[in-house]
């Protein structure tokens, strides 16, 4: 349903909403009806380029973990202030059952020029009483000028650092942001914690633990040519951590090529005057990492992460990450050493 | 932390003769000094220079046995990369022992269940499993019979051959009689074997996946070898039955004590480790609205059914010295009603919930033998022709008894003499070949007060709220709601809850969670010496008149839901049973 004159109403958006659970109602089998699942408004802001249908996969696939109102918009480059909506569902029907389980999803397209008048359509479209995060989908989008007033919204808003071309000028600028008070998450660092569940489950051991304050040195291996920001945030963690039982480690990033160019492919604790490394992770091919510690060699899958996976862990923390607004700070510092 | 500015974070130790803190940090026990330790560096706070001024537990130390040698380690150093926002729960290096290792439990249950935590990555690295049983086998023989039954068994999870073959390297295997005193020794031997190559820090958890009849010898062996204490946590795992009677339960536990503390004895309940039984925990004390509904005021009457649509399949003799009160309600559909019915804990703490289950349990009203037959109904399922086919009575089963008087079917109406549930019914219920397999319990709650809408019987039905375990764990509230066009009728709605497809995540199955927590030291899950004594107390009662009575069996056909008298029980207070 577009409106005309490229402006929405959001009472407009809101009853056609209406009408389609009304809709949804009447097609159910018998009694058995629809329902209505909700627990979050999810904003996505996306370009138009982004793969519409990629976006929609993820949402489909999200919904059954983290119902929610989904509101996309999609920017498209422009000067003159255009807005477009319509509205449909995601529905699904659980194994094994009769009823559908329905979410609603608004789809906004807007120019560049007519952010600032997003925010306003937005605020109304949000389900009450439940918090409202934003994806924001490209590093151009962050940086409009009026993209704030639409973050506002949100009760924390997640980038994805590995978007921005240069990820120490990204982890700076997250971090101002983190600094100024905006709640936000990196799926740059979504993606490292498997590695870091991985090194904590090595030093749940006790016997590998007494040996946490002798590590002096953290090698980090990336694919890419500089560091990505995955890597300035594992090395981040782990000093902090190490500084914590006592251990003052030096970092060293080495590039080994290949791709994806964000993906990591080693890490290595290391004491001084000790051949064998005290941990290490390697990834080797296809998705299994090897774990070497105590003389021990373990497989984990590590199996590539998709925007769904990686949303799904961060849906599931709609509050303050205290471990990530720590790492945030302490990888932008590192970053721009 | 001692040694952080002045000590060696790992200190060797000279003049080790072994076993030289017998505790491993169970709070409580005795400290047992056998050696002289000599540090090779220390402070002036007990990791002093000239040897141990103070138990290594005083100090935040415990030592580790490797090969020759031990290992003093910092036991307050914490790790400091956990992040419980997003990891799953912190697991500490173990050893598992699993006595029965070629039974049906390990192989359909355990195992799968352990390699699906090591597929999740929630096992340290250093995990092993020793497996003992009479059958001789290698270490390899026993892997490749592992490997076998945890493909055929794993259920919603992938198999990763270079996952399994990480894991494998930690599964061990030893033959021996679980009478014989000499295999205790030897298993002890094996354990420190095992310890030093794969750094379990003499953790060790003993599974009893053998046969009820052999816990006593495995506890005697154990006491007598002393491996129920080392140089890490020792643990026990037991399944049910916990004893078939009260006296029964009480010795096993004297026997159990001999070699372990009660806070080290995990009895097995695989129905507290279902998703749904630990949501109704979140469910009462995590939301503020169910809870003053849940009383004596509100709620009219509790039923709690637990049907199987099978008989006893190839179980029969087993079956037949157990009966479905002492195999269903005496254990799983008490610990049930005990976590619908308990006071809120003051925290989570494992002992802490306990506590209030048992209090639960000790408030069971105990029947009087008279009152026994009023409110209690045994059963036996006759023959029946279902689905076409012939399906056999319960003494037509293999291994049965002609003439035997076991019940394959129970319902008792419970009541709970607190100020909370006094007067309220809980009814009971626990039976084989019943129409299908579902567990849940329906609180049903009082009718409105006063019917001020013009209706059908409809309009007055009572509010339900319905948790069911099995098969399709969830919840739903049954509620009136007007009919759509003019007038006003009214017809009951049901909002659902569906546990899987809401989270959409795999449910970990409940020997996951069960292994993870009695690995982890959480007992929450776990029943308690004191609660199987009080759910003996109440069942022995109803067992001793059953034992004296001789009942008309069979009185249901395979397929009903129940004798008739189970009917009668509840109408006799104007009740009705569900029919789930």
């Amino acid at each position: 349903m577009g409106a005309a004159g490229g402006t929405i109403a959001p009472d407009r958006i809101l009853h056609d909403m209406a009408d389609l659970w009304a809709s949804l109602g009447k097609q159910g089998e018998g009694d058995a009806g629809v329902l209505r699942a909700c627990s979050m408004t999810l904003v996505v802001a996306a370009e138009e380029s982004d793969d519409a249908q990629a976006i929609g996969e993820t949402l489909a696939a999200l919904m059954p973990e983290h119902p929610s109102r989904a509101i996309v918009i999609r920017f498209h480059h422009g000067e003159q202030r255009e807005l477009a909506a319509r509205v449909f569902s995601q529905c699904w029907m659980p194994f094994g059952h009769r009823q559908q389980i329905c979410c609603e999803q608004i789809e906004i397209t807007a120019s560049d020029a007519s952010l600032p008048d997003l925010a306003p359509v937005v605020l109304p479209l949000t389900v009450p009483d439940l918090p409202v995060i934003l994806w924001c989908r490209g590093a151009r989008l962050f940086h409009l000028p009026a993209f704030a007033q639409l973050a506002a919204i949100a009760q924390k808003v997640v980038l994805d650092s590995a978007a921005f071309s240069d990820p120490a000028a990204a982890l700076r600028e997250m971090s101002e942001a983190a600094a100024a008070g905006r709640l936000l998450a990196d799926l740059s660092w979504t993606r490292l914690t498997r590695w870091r569940e991985l090194i904590a489950q090595i030093f749940e051991n006790r016997a590998q633990l007494a040996n946490l304050p002798l590590v002096s040195d953290i090698l980090i291996s990336h694919r890419a040519a500089a560091p990505p920001a995955t890597a300035y945030y594992l090395a981040a963690w782990l000093v902090d951590g190490l500084a914590q039982v006592g251990a003052h480690a030096r970092v060293q990033f080495q590039s080994d090529g290949g791709e994806p160019v964000w993906r990591l492919s080693r890490v290595e604790l290391r004491a001084q005057g000790r051949p064998e490394a005290i941990a290490s992770i390697a990834l080797a091919e296809g998705a299994a990492a090897e774990v070497r510690t105590g003389g021990l060699i373990n497989k984990a899958l590590l199996p590539a992460l998709t925007d769904y996976a990686l949303m799904r862990e961060e849906l599931s923390i709609p509050g303050a990450d205290p471990a990530f607004a720590h790492a945030l700070a302490a990888a932008a510092k590192l970053a721009l050493s | 932390m001692c040694w952080r500015a002045v000590c060696s974070p790992v200190l060797s130790l000279t003049g080790y003769r072994g076993g030289f803190w017998g505790a491993g940090g169970i709070p409580g026990k005795r400290l047992k000094r056998k050696g002289r330790a000599f540090l090779s560096s220390g402070d002036s706070t007990g990791c002093g220079v000239g040897g141990l001024r103070r138990p290594p537990e005083a100090t935040g130390l415990r030592y580790v046995a490797s090969n020759k040698r031990a290992t003093l380690i910092n036991m307050s150093l914490e790790n400091p990369f956990q992040d419980p926002l997003r990891f799953e729960r912190r697991v500490p290096e173990c050893a598992m022992v699993i006595f029965g290792a070629n039974g049906d439990l390990t192989k359909r249950k355990l195992l799968p269940a352990l390699y699906r935590l090591a597929y999740e990555r929630r096992l340290d690295a250093g995990f092993a499993v020793l497996g003992i049983s009479r059958t001789p086998l290698t270490d390899d023989q026993f892997r490749e019979k592992m490997l076998a039954s945890v493909k055929e068994f794993l259920e919603d999870s992938p198999f990763d051959d270079e996952v399994w073959n990480a894991f494998a390297q930690g599964i061990f295997y030893m033959a021996g009689d679980f009478d014989n005193a000499a295999l205790y020794p030897a298993l002890d031997a094996r354990l420190k074997e095992i310890g030093a190559a794969r750094h379990t820090g003499g953790n060790v958890l003993f599974y009893c996946s053998a046969q009820p009849s052999q816990y006593i010898p495995i506890a005697q062996g154990i006491a007598a070898a002393n491996v129920g204490k080392g140089s890490g946590w020792r643990r026990i795992v037991i399944e049910k039955p916990f004893g078939h009677d009260l006296a029964s339960a009480q010795k096993l536990s004297a026997e159990l004590h001999s070699a372990f503390a009660e806070a080290e004895v995990y009895r097995i309940d695989h129905y507290l480790g279902k998703e749904t039984v630990q949501n109704i925990l979140a469910l009462r004390f995590g939301n503020g609205i169910f809870e003053p509904l849940w009383n004596r005021r509100y709620v009219n009457h509790v039923q709690i059914t637990a049907a199987e649509s099978i008989g006893v399949e190839g179980r029969g003799s087993y079956y037949q010295e157990a009966g479905a009160l002492r195999d269903m309600i005496q254990n799983h559909l008490s610990q049930v009603m005990a976590t619908i019915a308990m006071e809120p804990s003051a925290t989570f703490r494992p002992d802490a919930v306990r506590d209030e289950r048992s209090k639960l349990l000790r408030s069971i009203r105990v029947m009087k033998p008279d009152e026994v037959l009023q409110n209690t109904v045994s059963g036996q399922y006759g023959p029946a022709h279902i689905g076409g086919q012939d399906v056999p009575g319960f003494r037509q089963e293999t291994g049965v008894k002609p003439d035997t008087q076991t019940d394959t079917y129970a319902a008792v109406t419970f009541f709970v003499d607190n100020w909370r549930w006094a007067g309220v019914p809980f009814y009971v219920r626990s039976g084989k070949r019943l129409p299908k397999r579902v567990t849940e319990i329906a609180i049903q709650f009082n009718a409105a007060p006063l019917a001020i809408f013009n209706g059908d019987e409809t309009t007055t039905a009572p509010n339900l709220l319905i948790l069911r375990i099995q098969p399709e764990e969830g919840i739903s509230l049954k509620f009136l709601s007007k009919r759509p066009g003019a007038g006003m009728k009214l017809r009951p709605v049901s909002m659902d809850f569906n546990y899987g497809s809401s989270f959409g995540e795999r449910s970990p199955s409940a020997y996951e969670t069960l292994l993870l927590d009695a690995i982890i030291g959480d007992a929450t899950l776990y029943t308690r010496q004191d609660m199987v004594e009080a759910s003996w107390t109440v069942v022995d009662a109803i067992q001793h008149v059953w034992d004296d009575t001789k009942f008309d069996f069979p009185n249901y056909a395979a397929g009903a839901w129940g004798p008739k008298a189970a009917d009668d029980m509840l109408a006799r207070r104007g009740h009705v049973w569900r029919q789930p």
